[in-house]
């Protein structure tokens, strides 16, 4: 379900905003730099997940974690999920 | 100059207000009186009154026997009011809100009660009158004036005043809505309350209904009262607009639905005073401000902030021992500006900028771009944080009646910002939202 909400999101800010490129392969060793968004498309893409879910892992989460991959970026979203 | 004094030569039969169902005359104004307690030297006033007609009754009756006056919201919380009560070291507060005997240190006389027989002015000194800013940081200030200093650019003849009818739709407590009420009180003019907590609907009827000929009201005020169908009836011959930034679409809007009014923008600021009047039908002002004596003010920029110094008033803050001049004299207004060719364009609030990854965005002027799409009836951009990714520049959308659909107005908006905009300043969240909250000064909420 969160999985596919955020593959889901990742592609409606590739078609927004990088409706040049192509959006690669999302599984779970695709490296989140190197796709071709920047930061402010993460900004955004965190801060629509957090409307959309309603939650955030990153204000949630007590480290400054960065996930690297989409893998580790889904997984982090799934640990902090309220039951 | 002392209110009653200078109220003395309107003839009496005039109104000079009309409030609900209270239709006060200038001489019934002369006849209203307050009493207080006697104290030894002058008393300080603070002032917590609902209707504007109390509280016209206590200026007109305080000014030159207090000390000094203060005015206070009366929808203002009790405790921030009792704080503001003990800074400004009051004496009395008249209120018809407070239940509680004592407010801030100071006894709480009940409104009514304390009306009585008109008494004379007993000091030719200068009252006192003291005013809070608008607040947008945590604590709002207390700024203290005087009569004079509040109307030095009031027009005060009372022969302008005949058949002039002012429309007041700002808190009167505040200095845009005050100055409003000195303006038609000191020329004769009568003054038109509508009820505080009443629709747009109604009080642009109760407007309407009593020939509203002059009407101010700050940009965002404006474009709310021009979606309701009630706006239709309204007959006015002078526009004034402030308290934000004036942009060229809201200038052409209501120049084109009032094509043989006067329009003019005043900027001005609490701390400095009435600032100054555009009436070109530009937003803006002239870069020919920058380098002369423009209407008793001087301005200068810099730092793309704007300072403004205005000969001979004394303005200065109450309680906190600050200065807010510089050594020459320059209050530095918190207003960025960008000068391009003849013009000196409005930025925004230095202290409202958002930081994007580096990059400043005001959001005044995100504001600006999406009120030009047609679509677009109000707009607020605020900024969307994220501890670890940083802000983004987000905006809530009011649509125009009659436009397209959500999703499809959603996109055409977002087109017309890709168009407009650098990457970091357009908006990445956008909602569209039945309405904006606009403050009790008229200005949307920042939050």
């Amino acid at each position: 379900m969160i999985r596919e909400k955020i593959t889901e999101m990742f592609g409606s800010i590739f078609r927004e905003f990088k409706e040049d490129l192509e959006p690669p392969p999302l599984t779970d060793d695709t490296p989140l730099l190197g796709m071709g968004l920047d930061s402010l498309d993460f900004a955004v893409l965190v801060i629509r997940l957090q409307d959309e879910l309603d939650y955030d892992p990153f204000t949630l989460s007590e480290g400054a974690y960065y996930p690297t991959t989409f893998g580790e970026f889904v997984s982090f979203y799934e640990q902090f999920a309220p039951t | 100059m002392i209110l009653g004094k200078a109220l003395s030569t309107i003839p009496g039969e005039r109104r000079a207000w009309i409030e609900g169902s209270e239709v006060m005359t200038f001489a019934g104004l002369r006849e209203a009186g307050v009493r207080l307690p006697a104290t030894p030297r002058a008393p300080r006033v603070a002032l917590r009154l609902t209707r504007v007609g109390s509280a016209l009754r206590a200026l007109c009756s305080l000014d030159g026997r207090a000390n000094a006056i203060v005015l206070l919201s009366p929808t203002l919380e009790p405790s921030r009011a009792a704080a503001l009560v003990k800074r400004a070291r009051c004496d009395w507060v008249l209120s018809d809100v407070d239940a509680a005997p004592v407010l801030g240190d100071a006894p709480v006389l009940r409104w009514p009660d304390q009306v009585g027989p008109a008494a004379q002015p007993d000091s030719t000194a200068q009252t006192q009158w003291i005013m809070s800013t608008s607040g947008t940081t945590a604590e709002p200030k207390l700024v203290r004036h005087t009569l004079a200093s509040l109307t030095r650019s009031a027009k005060l003849d009372p022969a302008r005043g005949d058949g002039v009818r002012w429309g007041l739709l700002y808190d009167y407590t505040r200095f845009a809505g005050l100055q409003v009420v000195l303006q038609s009180l000191l020329s004769g003019a009568t003054l038109l309350v509508p009820a505080r907590g009443a629709s747009s609907h109604a009080r642009l009827e109760m407007l309407a209904a009593h020939g509203c000929t002059h009407l101010g009201g700050t940009p965002s005020l404006w474009r709310s009262l021009l979606m309701s169908p009630s706006f239709e009836h309204l007959r006015v011959r002078q526009i004034t607009l402030g308290g934000e930034i004036v942009d060229d679409r809201i200038l052409a809007v209501l120049q084109d639905r009032f094509p043989s009014a006067g329009i003019r923008h005043i900027y001005a600021s609490t701390e400095a005073g009435v600032g100054f009047t555009v009436q070109d039908g530009r937003a803006g002002f002239p870069r020919a401000f920058l380098d002369r004596c423009e209407q008793g003010v001087e301005l200068k920029v810099v730092d793309h902030r704007l300072h403004i110094r205005k000969v001979g008033e004394h303005v200065s803050y109450v309680g906190r021992g600050e200065r807010i001049r510089d050594e020459d004299g320059f209050v530095d207004t918190g207003d960025l500006v960008e000068v391009l060719d003849d013009r000196v364009y409005f930025k925004g609030r230095a202290a409202g900028v958002i930081n994007v990854g580096g990059d400043k965005v005001h959001p005044e002027v995100v504001e600006g771009v999406l009120l030009e799409h047609t679509g677009v009836a109000m707009a607020r951009v605020y900024s969307r944080a994220n501890p670890i990714t940083g802000s983004v520049v987000a905006a809530d959308i009011v649509a125009a009646a009659g436009g397209e659909d959500s999703g499809n107005l959603l996109e055409s908006v977002r087109n017309h910002c890709r168009s407009r905009l650098a990457r970091a300043h357009q908006p990445m969240i956008v909602r569209v939202v039945e309405r904006i909250a606009v403050t009790g000064a008229g200005k949307l909420a920042r939050g």
